[in-house]
């Protein structure tokens, strides 16, 4: 056996030691590949795509390649760690350190090699079904037909290759040579006691409570002037939370002798208090890359949600035929309306059609307000097939958006401007609604039809007529879109608006910035929680020995999956809580700077990922528990 | 109180090993219990299966009248809590808790109030003279301190038995004399019935009673006499029978 064959033979014979280290690895050499095949698709060659997607793609290319690395390093730095006694063995039967250093090379090299080789695979075999997903995702017109991936392969490769290479030589740097006592004995040293600094605690609290309150606080443009002090302020605090808070709340709970020596606490709070200097470093890291992921996705997806979202509710028309002014040409208007309808019927497009005359009248001061008849109202509801309305003679409706995009219209001295006829009766407001039918974007009113007869002359008037497609022909409604906002387009006073097509083109740019993100977030997410599973199962031995000695004294299976299942939940969701919660309040900021309600987006991607995370957490707690049981 | 009726235990693999052959062995209330043999003879197995941690492929245990086998695994669990104390050769202290924690820790997991668990552990730690140390830490103390501990842990709930696999095995004499002497001294004060299983001639001694087995088969059984001395010299006779390999010598008893 020479000296290679050993350290090959103690890796495959030893595989669940490093099966999680080579997963961890084989998985962002997956992700790098899956990014690589789709940069270098050839549909992207030929230029149809705008540059700047592509150069966002290599710059997170790079990103994810940065990422990776120290990944790669910190899961081969506590996969050492779990190893000293190993080492220890080795060195006992004469093994130099030099050996050693080379062993873990070698060790790490055959790894790497191995993770890339597999990942390259997979990254293949799964080739097919992440294009398609892009296709949709991105929106893009060519189809991204499958290829051989030669060129993502080679770069692929041959990164990860030096990447490994690199990190090998970097960990047997790491490894210093150690006292062979302690490394025999490192699983039996004592860990101390981690103590709590009040005033650090004390300064956790308040930097993390002031950094919340400024970013919720503000609104605005300055969110943009805070936003660099407060993510330092609620690092720093982050970090503090874990390495001093939560050891002081455990070593309160744990003077609590009703608490502590009640049941199966005993073991779980020593435990925690026991690890939580190991378990602080995790959990800030965690904490800090899960916050964000969940950002970078809360803020793409709400600001795709802002462009696109908020056009359809200001503007639920398929098309809009609109005139600027009273100068207007009625043949050329007609003509226009006819080009449409004659388009879509030879298109076989079915829609529902309504035109309005948009009049203006004086209330109040000087404002100029729209007033619709209660039958112009309906029409336009009954279009998009709203709930129509009905009102006395005397009797008016008034419409506001509350719909956040408009936000800042909503406006209250509303109520007080009285409508006066032109005999002086004054209406009266019957309630006010909310939500947009007639295409007017400030507030306005809607009176009966016998009452709409009988107002002053209005201020000026403009002559306005939707489309409204039924549901279901999107590919035909985009083309004739294009078709006759060519055609259109080019006579003002008239504007014609083609709003699904807006937001197509919308979704078709941004759609590769929300694929990237998603993608980068999704690597962060999952990072975060292989780190995670690295720190348990660090523990695993400590604890498989741990339970074993308490199961001897009599320890239900009911109460030993109790104390694994606490110990892992506060694992998995102490650091997720917490950037669940830094998520949302950066998010809040976001939407305070957008002026825009992202609640519900905010709550979409948080809530999925807290999902994705219970599932995580429910697969990983039946293995520990399995292992311990096992063990036992 | 305890009964071990024709056990044997065959552990199945590749190559089924019969690690004990036709175990009987009767232990009254109150009785001090020693069990010894050579390395491989079966001792751990047979003290295994009376801890129920194990079960034996043919024959019966029983406890007070009680077949433990027949509880489920909860119930196990909790009559080996309940009724079992366990003081084993590497202390088996959990290095997170203090030597107090540890010690109340069968209650705990018991849910006692805690008045009461702190009586106890009061009480028990001055019988075993570790009084001093309970709010160390299991590495700041000797390793007689962290049997004592042990023992106090084993005992807090007044076992029905108390099964202590070489106790001694990692202390030096004198905390091996100590912890002997304290489990006599519990055997005798509390009355509580012990099953130890040794190696060391000078730990078995403190004993009432020795069984040896050899090779999983029941080899003979010595009894203390009024003299100590006298009966760990019987236990080094017996001992140099039982290492040889000569079967001409007839057992002891007969």
């Amino acid at each position: 056996m020479t000296f290679r064959q050993f350290v090959i033979k103690n890796v495959i014979r030893n595989k669940r030691l490093y099966v999680a280290y080579f997963l961890s690895s084989m998985f962002t050499v997956m992700v790098f590949f899956t990014f690589a095949m789709f940069a270098f698709h050839p549909a992207f060659g030929d230029g149809d795509i705008n540059s700047k997607a592509l150069f966002g793609m290599s710059v997170a290319g790079g990103i994810i390649y940065v990422f990776s690395f120290f990944f790669v390093l910190y899961s081969m730095g506590s996969f050492l760690q779990s190893r000293k006694k190993e080492f220890g063995l080795l060195m006992m039967q004469g093994m130099s350190m030099r050996q050693i250093r080379f062993m873990v090379f070698l060790e790490n090299m055959f790894i790497g090699v191995f993770a890339t080789v597999i990942g390259i695979g997979i990254g293949t075999l799964f080739a097919k079904f992440i294009l398609m997903i892009a296709e949709n995702v991105l929106v893009i017109d060519e189809t991204l037909y499958f290829y051989f991936p030669l060129w993502a392969i080679v770069v692929t490769f041959v990164s990860f290759i030096l990447l490994f290479l690199v990190i090998s030589f970097f960990v047997t740097f790491i490894l210093r040579s150690k006292k062979l006592v302690s490394l025999i004995k490192a699983d039996q040293q004592p860990k101390t006691e981690p103590k709590a600094s009040i005033i650090l605690t004390i300064i956790a609290a308040l930097l993390l409570a002031a950094g919340y309150i400024t970013a919720i606080l503000v609104k605005g443009a300055m969110v943009v002037v805070v936003m660099v002090p407060v993510i330092i302020v609620v690092t720093i605090g982050t970090y503090f939370l874990f390495t001093q808070l939560s050891v002081y709340m455990i070593n309160f709970l744990k003077k609590r002798k009703r608490l502590f020596w009640k049941k199966t606490n005993m073991i779980l709070l020593s435990d925690l208090s026991f690890r939580m200097k190991d378990n602080a470093r995790t959990f800030f890291m965690v904490a800090i890359i899960s916050t964000v992921a969940f950002s970078a996705i809360g803020t793409l997806f709400g600001f795709q949600t802002y462009l696109t979202g908020g056009m359809k509710e200001a503007n639920p028309y398929t098309f809009t035929y609109s005139e600027y002014s009273d100068q207007t040409n009625d043949d050329q208007m007609k003509q226009d309306i006819e080009t449409v309808n004659q388009l879509l019927e030879q298109r076989k497009i079915k829609t529902k059609q309504a035109t309005i005359e948009m009049q203006y009248f004086t209330t109040g001061k000087d404002e100029q307000t729209f007033i619709a008849s209660e039958s112009m109202y309906n029409d336009f509801a009954n279009l998009l097939g709203k709930k129509t309305i009905h009102l006395e003679r005397n009797e008016m409706i008034g419409v506001e958006h509350s719909s956040a995009i408009m936000g800042g219209y909503a406006d209250d001295e509303f109520i007080d401007q009285p409508v006066q006829l032109e005999n002086g009766e004054e209406l009266k407001l019957k309630e006010v609604i909310d939500g947009v039918v007639l295409p007017e974007l400030f507030a306005h009113y809607v009176v009966s039809d016998e009452a709409y007869e009988q107002l002053p002359d209005p201020v000026r008037s403009e002559s306005y007529t939707a489309w409204k497609a039924a549901q279901g022909q999107d590919d035909a409604i985009i083309e004739v879109s294009e078709m006759l906002m060519d055609e259109l387009n080019e006579s003002p006073p008239f504007n014609f608006q083609a709003n699904d097509y807006t937001v197509y083109t919308i979704n078709k740019v941004y759609g590769p910035i929300l694929f990237i993100g998603l993608f980068i977030g999704i690597v962060f997410f999952v990072s975060a929680g292989s780190f995670l599973y690295f720190r348990l199962f660090t523990d695993l031995d400590e604890d498989k020995a741990k339970f074993t000695a308490i199961a001897k004294m009599g320890l239900t299976d009911k109460e030993l999956k109790k104390v694994i299942t606490r110990q892992t939940a506060i694992l998995f969701f102490a650091p997720i809580v917490v950037a669940l919660v830094h998520g949302a309040v950066a998010l809040t900021a976001l939407s305070h700077f957008f002026d825009y309600n992202l609640v519900k987006e905010s709550s979409m991607v948080l809530g999925g990922f807290f999902v994705i995370q219970v599932v995580y957490f429910l697969i990983v707690r039946f293995v520990y528990i399995k292992q311990v049981k096992n063990a036992i | 109180m305890l009964q071990v009726k024709n056990v044997s235990k065959i552990y199945e693999g590749k190559v089924a090993y019969r690690a004990l052959t036709d175990i009987n062995l009767e232990v009254e209330k109150g009785e001090f219990v020693g069990v010894m043999g050579p390395s491989g003879s079966g001792k751990t197995t047979l003290l295994n299966l009376i801890a129920t941690i194990d079960e034996p492929t043919t024959g019966t245990v029983s406890i007070e009248g009680n077949n433990p086998y027949q509880l489920s695994r909860n119930d196990l669990a909790k009559f080996r809590r309940r009724s079992l104390g366990f003081v084993f050769q590497d202390f088996n202290l959990l290095n997170t808790l203090t030597v107090k924690e540890n010690i109340v820790l069968p209650l705990t997991l018991d849910g006692k109030r805690v008045k009461e668990m702190e009586e106890k552990a009061e009480a028990i730690a001055e019988t075993l003279g570790i009084s001093s140390i309970m709010n160390k830490r299991t590495y700041e103390i000797s390793g007689g301190q962290a049997q004592r501990a042990a023992i106090a842990r084993a005992m807090i709930h007044k076992p029905k038995l108390l099964l202590a696999d070489e106790p001694t095995g990692n202390l030096d004499s004198k905390a091996s004399k100590d912890v002997m002497e304290m489990l006599v001294t519990l055997n005798q004060q509390e009355k509580a019935t012990m099953l130890l299983v040794t190696h060391d001639p000078q730990a078995a001694s403190y004993c009432d009673r020795i069984i040896f087995i050899r090779d999983g088969k029941f080899y003979s059984e010595i009894h203390q006499g009024d003299n100590r001395k006298a009966f760990f010299q019987k236990i080094i006779d017996t001992l140099s029978f039982l290492g040889g390999d000569d079967h001409d010598f007839s057992s002891v008893r007969d």
